[in-house]
């Protein structure tokens, strides 16, 4: 009763997170991606890119890029336009600008693995297979649906290429200049190389790591989670091939590999014919 | 805040400490939950009294108890969502929600859509009534005629989430129409519902267009005041009117959108070939507005 009064007043005064009964506005930028598929890098990449002058850093990137789930109705309401908004959420056909981050889901999965060890969401010692199925059934706890629905969800209505850009964490990683010169055309920033440049270098592993040595007891995402496990792992492409079994490779390509495969993701141990197509 | 704002905002939530608020996107979904789900236009009003009927035997559905029998979030309190019997049957139009534990999805092809649309929103007043329908299709195209994402759209989220679920019924308005007691009795499979083919057939029976027809008269009630009365919400009530109700330019601007996806779900392009229009796995930039 009392939690639900202090809802009620909090509600009242907007000082509720409004999570997916979000305000949308009719100009704001959506940054969407599925969870642990490079999200807090290409955050870190875009604000660097629009708002090089505020220096942006795990204090202030709550602030420069929200999440609607991270930040108070009233706080949300209140910021510069346009907005740029970090989301998790599955197709939301209000959302009118769109730049969505895909990830190969064999890496999705190990870094979420690391990520809830971290936040002791698992044990150290929590086998990894059962992992793998528990992320192929949708099982983990967030209200996000499986990676193949809410990959699926927004590749297959993404419509032309100035409503949504695709953009995978793999060429980030292999042609960033290139990717984010995209970006900077997709977004109305000007694409001037030594711009593109300095937000690049501002975003690398190496200096997020250090920056989240000295920040990381600040930043929502990480200040109740274990502090001898960093949140800016291993920042690589391809990791799985070294850490996933084949039972679990085999797991994720038959659920989901015809969406992977059209996403560029080429199948390891599956053959095309009997993958699934983004199904849970 | 001040003023009228402000008692708006009381008055809200009073309304809320009782339960007699909307819930919307709020709504507590339960695990044993079950949604009727369809973009707008699709039937979805025929389905929820076919399915009331079929649940409810011994209470016959009418207009001023559907919004009990089978709820709204946007239409229906949330004390009556508290107070239903148990697997609650909960209509909705909105895209794919991972929440929704059991999902039947009625679609309707789009030509057919696009046309019931613009006769509701002369009938609502949304739009005037000498409107071009060449100027509507333009906006059913981009997803402006409702908040539900375009008809494109709205289907991909579903169809490319569900397949190989079999907590998921995909199931056509127009086999609905050409087969009524078939396609029930597919739900009550479905949802397990003991049936019998009297249930069936009085089911089929009290949620007949002209028996529709004639409640809607008797019932003007809260979700279409303000509407024309001179139009009736249950209008034609069955499929193909599109072959004559709609300019062939503008069918083909439907088939070029959403070719793909009409083609997979059985729907007969008439001015492209499906070879033109794309496979299905590759529909992409097909499933909403070309530039």
């Amino acid at each position: 009763m009392i939690r639900r009064l202090i809802a009620g007043g909090k509600q009242f005064f907007g000082l509720h997170h409004p999570g997916r009964n979000l305000r949308v506005f009719p100009d704001d930028i959506f940054l969407v991606s599925y969870p642990k598929s490079g999200n807090t890098w290409t955050r870190f990449l875009i604000a660097n890119l629009v708002y090089p002058e505020k220096h942006p850093d795990f204090a202030n990137i709550n602030e420069l890029i929200p999440d609607p789930e991270g930040l108070t109705k009233r706080h949300l309401e209140q910021l510069p336009r346009p907005r740029y908004l970090k989301s998790h959420q599955y197709f939301d056909p209000r959302y009118q600008k769109i730049i969505h981050i895909v990830r190969d889901p064999r890496d999705v999965v190990l870094s979420e693995y690391y990520f809830d060890i971290k936040r002791r969401a698992i044990a150290d010692d929590f086998p990894l297979e059962k992992f793998v199925s528990r992320f192929v059934r949708g099982e983990l706890n967030h209200p996000y649906g499986t990676w193949g629905e809410n990959t699926a969800t927004w590749f297959y209505t993404r419509g032309n290429s100035s409503r949504l850009l695709l953009v995978t964490y793999e060429a980030l990683q292999s042609d960033g200049p290139r990717q984010m010169e995209k970006v900077a055309e997709f977004i109305g920033v000007p694409a001037d190389p030594d711009r593109i440049a300095f937000a690049i270098q501002q975003s690398s592993a190496d200096r997020m790591r250090e920056l989240e040595k000295k920040q990381g007891h600040l930043w929502s995402s990480t200040k109740q989670t274990r502090q001898d496990k960093p949140f800016v792992r291993s920042a690589k492409a391809g990791g799985w091939k070294n850490e996933l079994s084949e039972a679990s490779i085999s797991e994720i390509e038959s659920a989901w590999g015809k969406l992977m495969h059209e996403l560029g993701y080429e199948l390891a141990v599956t053959s095309l014919a009997n993958a699934g197509a983004g199904r849970r | 805040m001040a003023g009228s704002g402000l008692i708006k905002h009381l008055v809200a939530g009073f309304k809320r400490s009782l339960g007699l608020h909307k819930p919307g996107k709020s709504l507590l979904i339960l695990p044993d939950d079950i949604f009727l789900v369809s973009f707008p236009k699709s039937g979805n009003t025929w389905t929820r009294f076919l399915l009331a009927n079929l649940r409810f035997p011994n209470e016959a559905a009418t207009w001023a108890n559907i919004d009990r029998l089978i709820p709204d979030p946007t239409g229906t309190a949330k004390r009556d969502f508290d107070r239903m019997p148990r697997p609650r049957i909960i209509k909705s139009h909105e895209c794919f929600d991972p929440r929704y534990p059991r999902v039947i999805n009625i679609v309707r092809d789009p030509r057919d859509v696009v046309v019931s649309q613009y006769h509701y929103h002369r009938k609502i007043r949304k739009i005037a009534d000498d409107s071009p329908i060449e100027k509507f299709v333009t906006r059913f195209l981009a997803g402006e005629t409702c908040p539900h994402g375009s008809w494109g759209q709205n289907i991909a989220t579903w169809l490319y989430t569900s397949e190989g679920n079999p907590r998921f019924l995909l199931l056509r308005y127009e086999d609905l129409i050409a087969d009524t007691p078939r396609e029930l009795a597919k739900i009550a499979t479905f949802l397990q519902l003991p049936v019998t083919p009297e249930i069936i057939a009085q089911a089929v029976e009290r949620s007949s267009a002209d028996r529709m027809r004639k409640l809607e008269k008797e019932q003007q009630h809260g979700l279409y005041k303000g509407s024309r009365k001179d139009m009736s919400f249950v209008r034609a009530a069955g499929a193909g009117g599109w072959r004559k109700d709609l300019p062939a330019e503008q069918a083909a601007r439907l088939e070029t959108a959403w070719g793909p996806l009409m083609h997979h779900l059985g729907y007969e392009l008439t001015t492209r070939t499906p070879r033109e229009v794309g496979e299905y796995a590759s529909l992409g930039s097909a499933t909403t507005t070309p530039n």
